[in-house]
């Protein structure tokens, strides 16, 4: 039975929300003053209008992503990596160490700014769901280590 | 480029392992033989729709044709094989040179395919299914004689075999099921792909009837074509479905014109599926499928698109729990239906939706019309998902899946009370890790192996 308080979860970075905030921003401002500049050309209130809108859409995915960084967590227990995440939609994953294949660490031009990176482990499923997004960079390498050294240990093939 | 010249009329695979090997000389013209299937459609449609063939389509073909041909015999000219230190190597292309290397242990099976041409021809291709892979990383020898193809097939296994952990203990083959034709016959026309073109022959006949001319629908015909072609697909690709149960691994023959030979090597099936599709339930019909890792090669010979193997295309419930037993000697059934609530969130399908767990194995069914049972040995859990969306979350149910190696591959313990999947999710790792120790050990059959 897991009993989530049982389980000490770990939280991606506090940067990881600043990262997906300023790609809310680098979509929406853009698209903002286009939607002003056309709306411009029927009237000064559409114009705005159109802003506004566009502002408040922004806004509401920044919430929603916020609440999305603050769902995500993962924990290493004794035999498997547990990775939870999803606001809407709660997913919870259970991965043996032994059933990793692979590890891969990427960094946007973004992440890469803030020092940040996204750990995934990879099983020979498909659909394994072992991502974690928004680690320190050296916190990734570390966690990324540390599942290679498990995974050998413990591993099981297919 | 040294090509080994073998003794005359000794197969060529005799010549001295090590050596490169080259593909059979009549190769691209069974490759470009779908070309020929597909111009011979054309001129025909052609022919027998158009008031006016137009000589530059008939051209453009040709030439698609002599183009495919050309390619395919550069690339024969630069294709060649060996087999050294228990690695399969194919090196081909002529502008992108691609070196293949093949680890014979990481095998999860091997298929002898013939394709109609082919098999005129006295050819066969010979496809090696490698876990995970998509076509990137699994081998195709297309063509060789057919003997020489059964004769690597039974060596790359043996090869294959002899580096894993365990031999294979000799014994005799036996036939665990054989299709029944008349009966395919019927069970292809009453799945959902059967009663689909049922309806677009008959409102195509329907048109032409009320219309009074053939050339209303001429618009339609591809559809019609591209039905019909599956059913054949199907129908050809399940035809005279054989299995035996043999050392090295369970033999599936198959096929009409185009024949499939291959062997699954013992524990490498991930997930056994059975079934049972609304008015087969009412025959006493069955239809059970295998995921076995590694997706099979997708070229021009592709009999089956990404369907599933079909150990039983069709068969009675007798057959079913033959094959069961022989698959697995203790399985489940799948006795724990879902809360009541489900029903709220899933209404359709609430009356199949059950699951059951043994030390072995899972089992777990679900499905409208169409009921499937999934089971999957909880060794090849490759990882447990807990999942819950919104309306679950309302109602207090929760769906775990359980994936195992391959695209989609994997069974759904769906619509469960909070409660009862949080402990499926508590306890199922502890009970997959306790199954893959014991199938680690020495001795037990069906073990994961090396892989």
């Amino acid at each position: 039975m897991i009993d989530r308080s049982e389980v000490s979860w770990l939280r991606p970075s506090p940067l990881l929300l600043r990262v997906r905030r300023i790609e809310v921003a680098a979509v929406t401002v853009p698209l903002a003053i286009a939607g002003w500049l056309g709306g411009q050309v029927v009237s000064a209130a559409t114009g705005i209008g159109i802003a506004a809108a566009l502002v408040l859409a922004g806004l509401l995915a920044e919430r929603f992503l916020a609440r999305r960084v603050a769902a995500w967590g993962y924990a290493e227990r004794k035999d498997d990596l547990m990775v939870r995440r999803g606001v809407l939609v709660r997913r919870l994953s259970v991965i043996p160490y032994g059933r990793m294949q692979f590890i891969d660490v990427t960094a946007g031009p973004l992440e890469r700014g803030l020092g940040l990176a996204t750990v995934r482990m990879h099983t020979a499923a498909a659909a394994s769901d072992a991502r974690i997004p928004g680690l320190q960079a050296a916190a990734a390498a570390a966690l990324r280590d540390q599942l290679a050294a498990l995974g050998e240990a413990q591993a099981a093939g297919l | 480029m040294t090509t080994q010249s073998a003794p005359q009329g000794r197969p060529v695979l005799l010549a001295g392992e090590g050596g490169w090997h080259r593909l059979h000389p009549l190769s691209p013209f069974v490759r470009a033989g779908r070309q020929f299937i597909s111009l011979a459609v054309v001129l025909i449609g052609i022919s027998a729709l158009n008031q006016h063939p137009a000589r530059g389509d008939i051209i453009a073909d040709l030439a698609v044709l002599g183009l495919a041909l050309g390619g395919g015999f550069v690339s024969w000219l630069v294709t060649r094989w060996q087999i050294a230190d228990g690695v399969l190597r194919i090196d081909t292309g002529l502008i992108r040179r691609d070196s293949r290397r093949i680890p014979l242990s990481q095998v999860q099976a091997v298929d002898v395919v013939q394709s109609g041409l082919a098999r005129i021809l006295g050819l066969a291709e010979l496809q090696l299914r490698v876990a995970g892979a998509g076509s990137a990383r699994s081998g195709r020898l297309a063509c060789l004689r057919r003997a020489d193809a059964e004769e690597l097939r039974g060596k790359l296994l043996a090869l294959a075999a002899a580096s894993a952990v365990a031999a294979p203990a000799a014994g005799p083959s036996r036939t665990l099921f054989r299709v029944h034709a008349g009966r395919l016959f019927g069970a292809v026309l009453l799945t959902r792909s059967g009663a689909t073109a049922l309806v677009v022959v008959l409102a195509t006949a329907l048109t032409v009837q009320i219309s009074g001319s053939a050339t209303t629908v001429a618009p339609f015909l591809p559809v019609v074509l591209g039905v019909a072609g599956a059913l054949w697909r199907q129908f050809n690709g399940e035809y005279g479905t054989t299995v035996t149960s043999a050392p090295d691994g369970m033999r599936l023959r198959s096929g009409l014109i185009q024949t499939t030979a291959e062997t699954i090597r013992p524990g490498r099936i991930q997930a056994v599926r059975l079934v049972e599709p609304l008015i087969w339930r009412r025959l006493g019909w069955y239809r059970l499928e295998v995921d076995v890792a590694g997706s099979r090669e997708r070229g021009e010979n592709e009999s089956e698109g990404r369907r599933h193997r079909a150990l039983i295309p069709v068969g009675s419930r007798a057959d079913a729990e033959l094959m069961l037993a022989e698959l697995m000697p203790a399985h489940p059934l799948p006795t724990r239906p879902a809360p009541s609530r489900a029903r709220r969130k899933a209404p359709f399908s609430y009356h199949f939706l059950a699951w059951s767990a043994d030390d072995r194995h899972v089992v777990a069914s679900r499905g409208r019309v169409c009921r499937q049972t999934t089971w999957v040995p909880l060794q090849k859990v490759q990882s447990i998902r807990w999942v819950q969306g919104p309306l679950q979350r309302q109602l207090g149910l929760a769906t775990v899946h359980l994936d195992a190696a391959g695209k989609r591959v994997g069974a759904r313990i769906q619509d469960r009370d909070n409660a009862e999947a949080l402990e499926i999710l508590g306890t199922l790792p502890d009970l997959a890790r306790t199954a893959r120790s014991r199938a680690g050990q020495p001795g037990q059959p069906g073990a994961g192996a090396s892989a």
